[in-house]
């Protein structure tokens, strides 16, 4: 059988099948000096804060030095509105601001259960960063996948999780969804909801993420694999493993970095170099975007646009979603080292109220009363879950035993989207005299 | 047909890729290049670059991306170009792959495979044995074949095992050793051990190239008329309890034998086995030969001294044959 030989003018694909590498999309038309490139990501929230944290050493009263974090810029910056979405409509504005609600609501319902002494370990939230969860994971289609971090636990109600898993896996039940083996979002769903456990590791689930990609693709599917990682954790060096592999195999990796201005009691200022985490994007070749992470309108569309890239087989996308986070990294942390006018100019910007006040006031998309109505539904919603949560019995010790590896039939493995069609070549096994590669 | 022991590997992986068509490879330079070994010879031309993908240097998101394959029903083989670089996968192989199934209730049918050992003076980071790391960690199995019949056939099982594997291909033996394989579809089954040599008189439990080293210090001692028996583990973990006892009550002394360095060694978990199963059949002590507690040097003469050799079993037998 007689092949043409392909030149390289006329192939279109890479040694591994992939299009020829062209370098970052973000390359603009060359600057009056030649010897310049310059690069741009689009930014499309409608303010910028410039806070700035520094350590300083502030006397105490009684004369001692202690070093601690101060902040410096506009603290008085208006609010900004909310950035009208391209995509949503009434019922899906409304829909996310109810999730959104759950996601506020079941995390109060945590933090009581663990002052009722209820909740093993610590509890972790996502406060003020409700519409990132939230909106992002809306944005997904029903066979595409998530992993989400810890304060990410809105995106699991939004895939079809009860809050009462969450809770259950919190105080450590029977019936949470890893049997009391794991705690807070530390689970996962490979069959319905397609969710990838996270570990307490950081970064190490953008390289799953691109490989569910991956194993998909070979399916023939081109799937949209969301995950998030904060301005903390995108330091490590997993991260930029998975993000290049994602980038270099076009992979639909949909990977939001939560610049939430603290890695436990850690500012941006001592994590990171760069101005924007979004600036990152053009190191990996792949499009970077900014986004203001209190406004689930923004958020959405660029969830969106980037899942649909990822069908569209075009890879990965990194969005960047700019909040802060308004507790501490857990229960126990007060966050004493957050100078109190960040918490402030924050608390002005909370996802909640603003979009709140977007579907009441501005586009009367819900009356006074039907949102008080709302609410109180979300609310009992949370207690019903509640109840089913705290009526779980805890695991017998001897649950502890058993399930190491998958034997006897437990599961049977197929592939979920469908048998992937291989390819034969004509070449034959080859007995060959290998080449060693050392002496 | 005779074929060595890398090319019965080669070919455990290529019918896999024939009969299966899930099962796909990942892994530094093996697409055009066929790998640094040649593992993956002609594959990228049979299978297509879809199924047989050069992958940035990159071994956490190598083994991440894998394990997320593996999620949606895939069968990967990624392989290490020398599995001393296994420790930049370490987090996502301990934390990740490890632990899935029994937290989350995910198999992860994942192959991880790769050239490991020394002889080859290959230098402390192209000679290692790093299998203990993984011996010591719950979730996954750790394979270390001694001849092409074995690895063909636990190639062929670890790529079927829902559960993820770590494959030991001892590079010394690749070239080195020629066997006999069958042509039609076997599996060897993992976590059981074999005999490789019937003897009455001394134990030798061992595995990998050793398995050739104490054989040849067999035909040694077979003259002065001791006859060893040897255990060819084959599976490191999980251990075949039975087998061992089985030697210990056949020979009542036994000798451990292991590449990789003696404290914390498999030699020390071996003879805790050995004490729970078959304590009362001991007439001595079970001894333990290994590589010297440092990193492999480089040096031929320091190699020599650091690995285990011929004559250092022939010289433990007969001290343990004495007692």
């Amino acid at each position: 059988m007689a092949t043409s030989k392909k030149t390289k003018s006329d192939a279109t694909h890479g040694s591994n099948g992939r299009r020829w590498r062209n370098g970052s999309a973000q390359t603009s038309k060359p600057a009056a000096n030649s010897d310049l490139r310059s690069y741009s990501i689009p930014d499309y929230r409608l303010e910028h804060p410039d806070l700035t944290v520094r350590q300083a050493i502030e006397k105490g009263k009684d004369g001692a030095e202690h070093v601690r974090y101060e902040v410096e810029g506009n603290l008085n910056a208006p609010v900004p509105p909310i950035r009208d979405s391209k995509y949503l409509d009434k019922k899906q504005c409304i829909e996310i601001y109810r999730y959104m609600l759950l996601n506020r609501k079941m995390e109060i319902g945590l933090e009581n259960l663990y002052k009722q002494g209820k909740v093993v370990g610590g509890v972790y939230f996502g406060l003020g960063q409700e519409a990132c969860s939230c909106a992002s994971a809306y944005a997904l289609d029903k066979d595409d996948w998530f992993a989400p971090m810890i304060r990410n636990q809105g995106a699991l109600l939004v895939r079809g999780f009860g809050a009462s898993e969450t809770m259950m896996q919190y105080m450590a039940k029977a019936d949470s969804p890893t049997k009391g083996r794991d705690g807070s979002s530390h689970f996962g769903d490979i069959e319905k909801r397609n969710m990838v456990s996270p570990i307490s590791m950081l970064g190490d689930l953008i390289p799953v993420l691109s490989g569910v990609a991956l194993g998909a693709r070979l399916q023939g599917r081109n799937i949209a694999a969301l995950t998030w990682i904060g301005d903390g954790g995108q330091s490590t060096g997993v991260t930029y493993e998975g993000i290049n592999f994602a980038a270099v195999q076009n992979l639909g990796l949909v990977l939001f970095v939560e610049s939430n201005l603290w890695a436990y009691s850690t500012p941006s200022e001592m994590q990171y170099r760069v101005k924007d985490l979004a600036e990152r994007a053009i190191g990996y070749g792949i499009p970077g975007v900014i986004v203001d992470g209190t406004d689930a309108c923004q958020v959405y569309d660029a969830a969106r646009d980037a899942v649909e890239r990822a069908h569209r087989g075009e890879g990965p996308t990194l969005i960047e979603a700019k909040m802060m986070r308004m507790k501490g990294h857990a229960i126990h942390d007060a966050a004493a080292y957050v100078p109190k006018p960040m918490f402030e100019f924050w608390k002005k910007r909370d996802p909640i109220a603003r979009f709140e006040n977007y579907l009441v006031k501005e586009k009367k998309w819900l009356t006074p009363t039907e949102n008080a109505e709302l609410i109180s539904d979300v609310e009992r919603v949370i207690e019903e879950e509640r109840e089913i949560a705290v009526n779980s019995p805890m695991p017998t010790p001897e649950s502890a035993e058993g399930g190491v590896f998958c034997e006897d039939g437990c599961h049977e493995i197929k592939p979920k989207y469908s048998i992937p069609k291989v390819k034969k070549g004509t070449g034959g096994f080859k007995q060959t005299e290998a080449a060693v590669h050392l002496k | 047909m005779q074929l060595t022991y890398l090319e019965a590997i080669r070919q455990g992986i290529w019918e896999e890729m024939d009969r299966d068509p899930t099962v796909f490879c990942l892994g530094e330079d093996i697409g055009i290049y066929g790998g640094a070994f040649k593992v993956t010879d002609g594959f990228i031309d049979r299978f297509g670059p879809e199924r047989v993908i050069d992958t940035p240097i990159a071994e956490s998101a190598i083994v991440g991306a894998a394990f997320g394959a593996s999620l949606t029903g895939m069968r990967p083989v990624a392989e290490f170009q020398f599995m001393d670089f296994i420790g930049c996968a370490f987090n996502q192989i301990s934390n990740m792959v490890a632990k899935t199934h029994y937290l989350w209730g995910a198999p992860a049918p994942l192959v991880l495979r790769g050239p490991s050992g020394g002889y080859v003076h290959g230098g402390p980071f192209h000679s290692q044995n790093p299998e203990m790391w993984f011996v010591h960690n719950p979730g996954l199995k750790v394979i270390c074949p001694a001849t092409p019949y074995d690895a063909k056939g636990l190639i062929k099982a670890a790529i079927r095992d829902n559960n993820p594997c770590i494959f030991f291909e001892h590079k010394y033996l690749y070239r080195r050793i020629k066997g006999e394989v069958p042509t039609e579809d076997y599996v060897v089954p993992i976590g059981k051990a074999r005999l490789a040599r019937e003897g009455r008189d001394l134990s030798i439990i061992t595995y990998a190239a050793m398995v050739h080293t104490a054989l040849e210090a067999a035909e040694i001692l077979n003259k002065d008329g001791i006859d060893l028996d040897i255990l060819d583990l084959r599976t490191v973990s999980p251990l075949d309890r039975e087998a061992i006892a089985q030697t210990v009550k056949k020979t009542n002394k036994v000798i451990i034998l292991h590449e990789h360095s003696r404290t914390g060694g498999l030699a020390g978990e071996i003879a805790a086995i050995i004490n729970e199963e078959a304590f009362d059949d001991l007439d001595g002590p079970i001894v333990r030969i290994a590589g010297l507690d440092s990193a492999i040097p480089f040096s031929p003469p320091q190699e020599e001294h650091y690995l285990p050799q011929v004559s250092d079993v022939v010289r433990e037998v007969r001290r343990l044959k004495a007692y």
